[in-house]
């Protein structure tokens, strides 16, 4: 394997968020937490639950405000979230008369090198980002859909050339709203319907969560191609504007 | 004083929850709400409420006093999920896009859910609630009231104790939920922000706007610069007064929008419900497929 992956274990929860916000008010924490800054590595499930408890204290707090004491439930009665579970499959298979296969898949696990994207986007003609941004979005991303293709050589058991030649993403509040930010392929595999299998996965993904108000905001080159897929430009006179701030 | 006893158990509270709860805007770490002073334009002739819609108040009230305090706060521990649904119902605001309405009224039809409210907000990066003093705004819920009227009977009365009343900073637990915004976000490169609502006989005095603009200072704090809003056609005077713009780009707002009334229904692909729209998901395909040469698009 060639690839180097710079990006954290897929996270597409914002616990990231939750984590940040008991990390500063260390010494004002009432719940028996280790304070791990390095959670990141912990199993998701493990992640989820004990972040999670903090925030839902929280809430819980604010409805049960006229009693003095604070109730503390232990995590198994907090409700269980459902989170997109990372997929991967083969999209495209292709064979060479001399043996050599390569194979396109998609992962929606976030599997995506942060330098890779960055070439990737270069590729496409898209302006650059600061790398810590383009890093951060991808781990606080609802969903990050990414596609790979894998050469693998006759004869050369074991290498295989792997890299990354497609990517969208999706920001979502878990239960009402997603915008899909991000979608590109990869120039010389473009023409082939991998963009439109990567974002068709990503709506079924988001409508399986019952989240229904899918949105983006299409180039006006692109509007045809995402119009093919089922989108509506300015449905009922919906639109979205920018803050723009004024100097 | 018993009225100083009350609110210091809640001041109390107040810091246990912001414990627990953690700094929600950690660049603003704010233990007690922003106050601001805001003022009714006297010349503006207070509409008449549609006596069928759903109002905060009764038909008759007296209109906001002409200068009011309203506290923000960008906590969202001081949120109450009961008290949050109840403005939603008030302000006539669904959390779907196309919501069911009554097609006579206008009234959003379907039932909040309370579960999934909770679930979007917590996973939004920013929340912002005002509170106001409940006598500025007549309480129509009974919870509300019953608890007005024990505090107020163990409040002393009499001159020194409406003074105190006056000038006592609110919090969550008396204060009187009139406005609140939300916006999701990746933390790094974009965020929307939705679900913008204000009480509707405080509307027009610039409380929606101060929301709007919270949300905005607390995102580019964070370096978050590429912000975005979906309006309706009324919402979007709302949001250009709060400096929003069309897109500089050019790009196209697009909602995925294929319902079982206007695609073929094979009957066996996934429906979700989105307010009044049947949403269908795009057909399976069953990988891996041969790769065909369509006309060329960019990604």
């Amino acid at each position: 394997m060639l690839t180097r992956n710079v990006a954290a274990p897929p996270s597409s929860l914002c616990p990231i968020l939750s984590h940040d916000w008991h990390f500063q008010v260390s010494d004002q924490l009432l719940f028996p937490h280790n304070l791990n800054p390095n959670l990141n590595r912990a199993t998701r499930k493990i992640k989820g639950f004990r972040l999670k408890a903090n925030f839902w204290e929280s809430i819980r707090s604010g409805i049960l405000k006229n009693n003095a004491t604070q109730i503390v439930e232990p995590p198994s009665t907090l409700e269980e979230e459902e989170e997109p579970v990372p997929e991967e499959f083969v999209l495209v298979e292709k064979s060479q008369p001399d043996g050599e296969v390569e194979q396109i898949i998609f992962s929606s696990g976030g599997d995506v090198d942060v330098y890779e994207l960055q070439a990737l986007c270069d590729k496409v003609g898209w302006p650059r980002r600061p790398l810590s941004k383009l890093a951060m979005a991808l781990q606080n991303s609802y969903m990050v859909a990414a596609l790979h293709s894998v050469r693998k050589f006759p004869g050369q058991e074991g290498n295989e050339e792997k890299k990354l030649i497609g990517m969208a993403r999706a920001t979502s509040d878990h239960a009402f709203n997603a915008t899909i930010w991000d979608v590109l392929v990869d120039p010389n595999y473009q023409g082939q319907g991998l963009g439109k299998a990567m974002v068709e996965k990503m709506i079924r993904t988001l409508l399986q969560r019952d989240i229904g108000n899918i949105t983006l905001f299409a180039d006006s080159k692109v509007v045809e191609f995402y119009q093919n897929l089922g989108f509506e430009p300015d449905p009922e006179g919906i639109k979205g504007m920018f803050w723009y701030p004024r100097y | 004083m018993v009225g100083a006893a009350i609110s210091s158990i809640t001041s109390s509270q107040i810091t246990m929850i912001k414990g627990g709860g953690g700094g929600a805007a950690a660049a603003f770490p704010s233990k007690s709400m922003e106050l601001r002073w805001i003022r009714r334009n006297s010349r503006r002739k207070i509409p008449n409420p549609n006596p069928s819609s759903r109002e905060f108040g009764s038909l008759n009230s007296t209109p906001p006093p002409l200068m009011m305090p309203i506290y923000i706060s960008a906590d969202p521990s001081h949120i109450n999920l009961q008290e949050l649904s109840e403005l939603y119902t008030s302000c006539n605001h669904s959390c779907h896009r196309f919501p069911k309405v009554d097609s006579n009224t206008g009234i959003v039809e379907e039932a909040l859910d309370l579960n999934k409210l909770r679930i979007a907000l917590s996973h939004s990066c920013v929340i912002v609630s005002v509170f106001c003093k409940p006598q500025h705004v007549k309480v129509t819920n009974i919870t509300k009231q019953i608890q007005n009227q024990e505090q107020q009977k163990q409040m002393k009365r009499g001159f020194v104790g409406d003074l105190m009343e006056s000038v006592a900073p609110i919090n969550p637990s008396n204060g009187q939920l009139i406005g609140f915004g939300r916006a999701v976000s990746d933390l790094g490169l974009t965020a929307s922000i939705y679900d913008v609502m204000v009480a509707p006989p405080l509307q027009g005095m610039g409380i929606g706007t101060i929301i709007v603009k919270r949300a905005v200072r607390i995102l580019t704090t964070r370096g978050i610069y590429d912000i975005a809003a979906l309006c309706s056609t009324k919402e979007r005077f709302f949001f250009k007064a709060c400096g929003f713009r069309d897109d500089i780009l050019g790009s196209t707002t697009m909602m995925y929008g294929r319902t079982v009334s206007n695609t073929c229904f094979e009957g066996n692909e996934l429906v979700t419900a989105a307010g009044r729209k049947l949403l269908l998901a795009p057909p399976l395909r069953v990988p891996p497929f041969p790769s065909s040469k369509t006309t060329k698009h960019q990604g």
